[in-house]
Formats: structure tokens, C-alpha cells, sequence
């Protein structure tokens, strides 16, 4: 379903250039779920901002529904985002000065048509399943970490994305909170949707499928589920 | 809830920042429409007072020219068939045109050559008042003569007829005193003697008649040519002149408020829409990760664009509201301080309105056409994994 080929990456510091990406590929099926683990600075979440577009790749080839991405247009690319592809970050996912609710609109405000009733309905329905049918009129500056997690989550939900992309969804949460976040995941994981997920946690990472390892620009060891231990 | 939710939102989010700029930009627009309405108002009340240095029309009897010559012998110049212009008639119907309320004076006169102290002089009939009307520049030793056997007399004419203040003379046979002598004038009057004209028609047995008509027009907002045209169609017997360069000047003057007034406006705008340009910029800047997650749902580069440059637009436009009420209430208290106020005043119009918060809105947005770039150019990635 999505498929890098030999992605290259490199970024600019201090005058001299440090490749991050060498050559990686990796092959996401459809409905898998797959977390991607590596020390800090070994390049995941570059790799994920790759496979999410948000990043054009130096080098290398991005395929999704065997569309080539790396050729792909720019509004091409925006309708993607807007449909198929949901990202949750660390932080920031949120605009701080629209309600929860509206928060998980926004990808149905890119014109002057307004948001339709079926999307409110649905957005309703998604907050509901996230555990925040009552905080749908909040601002997100009242939500702790993981409700503003799961609000993210919702939105995904709302466009019926087919691709989940998560870097360190957790990062931010206590335990707790994290836990149930990765209960979430797994849930809608369960029922269909793929899941790209970077992780530190060992246990979390153990939820998916498949682990991919990075390690010094490259992929290490593509089905390492023993990494941690 | 659609794109136009976000920029509204947006103005909502930082009311401080929000209400200063609209104050600057207010400000701004209120200046502007203030020294607008100042400077017509003052363009015309300026044109208003130059009427009163002399005329910019002349109506006069059409005549005849004919060179005569015979046998290679130049006889000289000579009118055919001088007529006369009959006052009333004349009169009502220059005050008669479409463009009635651009004529500010008419002036008939009655011409004659006579004899006073066996000198050839020039004796002109006026109506004192309008005359006056024309030449606010007249200043007399003695008075204006205010009775029908009183005249006035040039410099030049004075000294040659050898006529001084309260002498009596006789003209075409009838008694009459200096009640004034015209200070030099540089002008035709000079050598003339002027007297009132229903006491020179009587004493020419020329009954309503003039020689010509001065007519003083304003020019602002309608070209003499119109003017003069329509006095045309009424008058198809007379011949109507503009002086070209009395008018010219005028305009020139009145004119040059109105370009002082159109510059110091540019100075404003310019400053303005700079500090829209450099608080769009700062809101870039502060809402980068906002781009981010716009960018990350799908948005285009176009939508961030324009989402950027309808926030600028609603605050041009908001102020084009606040600017033009302000500023036409503060254009009258800056007539009253120029002591301008009378007469004419500020005409308040909803098309101008509708017209300020266009051209207001537009201009914010053309300044915020570079922030709203440099917001569109924000990569999401850079936006929001950059903690
Ligand atoms: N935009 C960037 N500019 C320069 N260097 C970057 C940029 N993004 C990442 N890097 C560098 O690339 C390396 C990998 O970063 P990243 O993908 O964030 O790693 P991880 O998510 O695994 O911690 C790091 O050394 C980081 O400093
Ligand atoms: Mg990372």
C-alpha cells in the first residue's frame, strides 16, 4: 500500500552535510500496523515525515496505491493529506483558539463551502469514540496531553483516513495516558486502519506488527521484534 | 464554519494587537479621508475667492471684422455693424444654463469713447456691485460712488484729465463728481472713467444695452468648455471666450491642494500599510506551527496564502468603516479650525464608504501579500518537529 525505495536523506548542519536517510526502504501493507524504533537522531522521524509527505525525500522513490508520489503534484499531494493521511505529532496538533470540535473540522475548511451537517455528525461520533463527547466545545488549552492526543486521533477519524502516521504519540503523556492511547491505536488498528508509528517505548512498539529498526541511516534488522529484550 | 473561519478566528485570537492595528490603520484611512474632504472643500472655497480677482469669461457682441483695402492701400481694421448685448435678456440667460450653480459672477458693461477736458477718454458703465464681485483687488482713494451722478476714475486717466478727488466735471453734457480715484491697478481700468451704467445708458439714450459681459466661473469638476457651451446654445448670437489662461491658473491653484492633499495621503498609506506588512509578518512568525498543522491537514500553499491575506483584508476593510466615519466627522472640525466652514461642507456618501473599505481592503491585502508568501512557504515538517 505504501512503499519507500531506497530514500535518501541528508540535512545541512554547520556547513557540512550529514546524510540521515541511506538508502532505506520499507513496504507498509494495508491495514498493518508497523512501528518504527532506532535511537534519538537515527533518522525516524525523518523517515515518517518522508512516508507522511511533509518531507520530499533527496533521493528515492515513495509509492502509495502504486501512485508515484515523489511525482506527484502539490495539490495531488494536499488532497492527500486532507483524505488519506492523518499525522499525530508529539505536540502541536491543535489550533489553540478553535474548540475541540472545530479542531477536528479543519480539514473540511479549506474553502468557502461550509463544513457540512454529516461532517459535524460524524465529528460528534468521533469524539464520542475518543472518550471527549463532552469536551467538544472546549479550546484545547483545557485538555491534558492525551486528550489533546486523542482529539488528533479523532480528526483522523473524522476524514476516514487510511493511513495513521504517529511519532511518539505518547512521548508527552504519563503512563497511564499513554496506555490508553495505544489502546486506541491498536483498536482502530484492529479494525482496518494502517498504522506507521515511531516509538521509545519497548512495550509499545511490541503492539505492532512489525518493528523496523533504523540504525545509522539504514534499516537494520526489518523484523526484529527482540530488539528490545 | 469554511476557510473564512480561520482568519476571522485568527483577529479574535489577539485582540490587543488586533485593536492597535486597526486604530493605526484607522487613523490612517481617517487622515486620508479628512484631508479629502478638506481639500475639496477648500479647492472650492479657494476657487470661491479666486472668482474675486477678475473674470474668466467675456460675452460680447458677435462682430464682423473686415480688412479693407483698396488698390493695394490698407485702409485699416474696421467692425462691422458694433452692436450691443441687451442687459436683462443677456444676463437671464447666462444665469439660465445647466451649470447655473458654476457661474459665481456676471459683470455687464457699457463702453463708450467721450471728451472730459477736451481729452479723449474711455467712460465704462458697471453695475458696482458685481463689478466688486470681480475686482476684490480695487482699492479707491475717496469712495465708491454710490449715487448715479458719482464716478470713479483711474490713475492714469486722473492725472491726464487732470481730474482730483471731489472735482466736478461735465460728461456728454451732464454734471458729475469724483467720488473716488482708483489706486493703480496695472490694468485697463486705469485710464478709464466708471460710472454706474444705468446712468451712462440714459445718457447715451442706449437703454439695456452693454458692450460686453465679464463672467466669472468656477472651473472645479466640470471643464469651462461645458460652460461655455451651454451659454453658447442660449446666446447664439453672442460670442463667448474663455480665457484660457486665467482659467489655467485657477485650476492650477485649486489643483495644487488637491495634489498636496493626494501626496500627504500616499505618505500615510504607505506608512500604514507598513504596519500591516510588519504586524502580518510578526503574526507569521508567531503561527508557524499553525501553518504546520494546517499544511499537515491538507491545505495548499494558495489556501495559507490567502487565509493570510483575508486577515489583513478584513482589518483594511474594518478600517475603511471606522476610518471614513472618523475622518468625515473630523473633517469638519478641521474646517472649523481652517475657518472654512461656511458655505460648503463634507457630503457624507455611501458609495464613497463602500468605496474607502474596498480600496482599504485591498490595499492591506496587497501589504500583506508578502507575509502571507512567507507563510505560505512554511514546510510543515520544519514547523512542527522544530520544538
Ligand atoms: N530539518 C533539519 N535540519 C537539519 N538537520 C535535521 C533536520 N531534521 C533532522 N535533522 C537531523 O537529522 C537527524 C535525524 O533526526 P530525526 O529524524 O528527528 O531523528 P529521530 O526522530 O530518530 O530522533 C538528527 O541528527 C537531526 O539533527
Ligand atoms: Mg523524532
Amino acid at each position: 500500500m505504501l512503499c519507500a525505495k531506497n530514500i535518501t536523506k541528508k540535512f545541512a548542519s554547520n556547513g557540512s552535510v550529514v546524510p540521515v536517510l541511506k538508502e532505506v526502504s520499507v513496504d507498509i501493507a494495508e491495514g498493518e500496523f508497523v512501528s518504527i524504533v532506532g535511537r534519538s537522531g537515527s533518522g525516524k522521524t525523518t523517515l515518517l515525515n518522508i512516508l507522511s509527505t511533509l518531507v520530499r525525500a533527496d533521493d528515492g522513490e515513495l509509492y502509495y496505491q502504486n501512485n508515484n508520489l515523489s511525482t506527484l503534484s502539490e495539490s495531488h499531494l494536499n488532497r492527500l493529506r486532507q483524505a488519506d493521511f492523518s499525522v499525530i505529532f508529539q505536540f502541536h496538533h491543535l489550533l489553540p483558539y478553535f474548540t475541540v470540535l472545530e479542531n477536528t473540522l479543519l480539514p473540511f475548511m479549506r474553502s468557502l463551502r461550509s463544513v457540512n451537517k454529516e461532517a459535524v455528525q460524524k465529528a460528534h461520533q468521533c469524539l464520542d469514540r475518543v472518550g471527549l463527547a463532552d469536551k467538544a466545545d472546549r479550546l484545547p488549552g483545557n485538555l491534558s496531553g492525551g486528550e489533546q492526543q486523542r482529539v488528533a486521533i479523532a480528526r483522523a477519524l473524522v476524514k476516514s483516513s487510511k493511513v495513521l502516521f504517529a511519532d511518539e504519540p505518547t512521548g508527552s503523556l504519563d503512563k497511564a495516558t499513554g496506555k490508553q492511547i495505544m489502546g486506541l491505536l491498536s483498536e482502530l488498528h484492529e479494525e482496518g486502519l494502517t498504522v506507521v508509528m515511531v516509538t521509545h517505548e519497548p512495550a509499545y512498539a511490541q503492539l505492532a506488527e512489525r518493528i523496523v529498526t533504523i540504525e545509522d541511516g539504514l534499516i537494520s534488522s526489518p523484523a526484529d521484534r527482540h530488539f528490545f529484550l | 464554519m469554511n476557510i473564512l473561519t480561520i482568519p476571522l478566528r485568527n483577529i479574535r485570537r489577539r485582540p490587543s494587537k488586533t485593536l492597535l492595528l486597526l486604530l493605526v490603520f484607522s487613523l490612517g484611512v481617517m487622515s486620508i479621508v479628512a484631508l479629502y474632504q478638506v481639500s475639496l472643500v477648500v479647492g472650492h472655497s479657494l476657487e470661491k475667492k479666486l472668482t474675486t480677482f477678475g473674470a474668466n469669461m467675456i460675452i460680447s457682441p458677435a462682430t464682423e471684422k473686415l480688412s479693407v483695402s483698396y488698390g493695394g492701400f490698407h485702409m485699416g481694421d474696421m467692425l462691422v455693424d458694433v452692436q450691443s448685448l441687451p442687459e436683462e435678456r443677456t444676463i437671464a440667460a447666462i444665469r439660465s444654463i445647466e451649470l447655473k450653480d458654476r457661474i459665481s459672477a456676471v459683470a455687464p458693461k457699457l463702453v463708450t469713447m467721450t471728451k472730459v477736458n477736451d481729452t479723449a477718454v474711455a467712460l465704462v458703465g458697471v453695475r458696482w456691485h458685481d463689478e466688486r464681485g470681480i475686482k476684490s483687488y480695487w482699492a479707491v482713494r475717496g469712495e465708491f460712488p454710490s449715487a448715479p451722478d458719482q464716478i470713479l476714475v483711474g490713475s492714469k486717466a486722473s492725472a491726464k484729465l487732470g481730474l482730483a478727488l471731489d472735482d466736478k466735471t461735465i460728461i456728454v453734457g451732464q454734471d458729475f463728481t469724483v467720488s473716488g480715484i482708483l489706486h493703480e491697478t496695472g490694468g485697463d481700468d486705469d485710464t478709464v472713467i466708471l460710472m454706474n451704467i444705468d446712468t451712462l445708458q440714459a445718457l447715451l439714450d442706449r437703454q439695456d444695452a452693454t458692450s460686453f459681459i465679464e463672467v466669472a466661473a468656477l472651473c472645479s469638476g466640470c471643464p469651462i468648455e461645458d460652460i461655455v457651451a451651454q451659454i453658447r446654445q442660449q446666446l447664439p448670437n453672442a460670442e463667448v471666450k474663455a480665457l484660457q489662461n486665467v482659467v489655467n491658473q485657477r485650476m492650477a491653484s485649486v489643483q495644487f491642494v488637491q495634489k498636496l492633499a493626494l501626496s500627504i495621503s500616499l505618505v500615510i498609506l504607505v506608512t500604514a500599510a507598513s504596519m500591516v506588512a510588519l504586524s502580518m509578518l510578526s503574526a507569521v512568525n508567531e503561527r508557524k506551527k499553525d501553518i504546520g498543522i494546517l499544511r499537515s491537514l491538507g491545505y495548499g500553499k494558495s489556501q495559507i496564502f490567502i487565509i493570510f491575506c483575508l486577515e489583513a483584508g478584513f482589518v483594511g476593510v474594518l478600517s475603511g468603516v471606522v476610518g471614513y466615519l472618523g475622518g468625515f466627522g473630523a473633517s469638519f472640525k478641521a474646517l472649523e479650525f481652517l475657518s472654512l466652514s461656511d458655505g460648503v461642507s463634507p457630503v457624507f456618501s455611501v458609495t464613497h464608504l463602500l468605496l474607502a473599505c474596498a480600496v482599504f481592503g485591498f490595499i492591506t491585502i496587497v501589504a500583506a501579500v508578502y507575509p502571507a508568501w512567507k507563510g505560505a512557504g512554511v514546510e510543515p515538517s520544519t514547523a512542527l518537529i522544530a520544538l
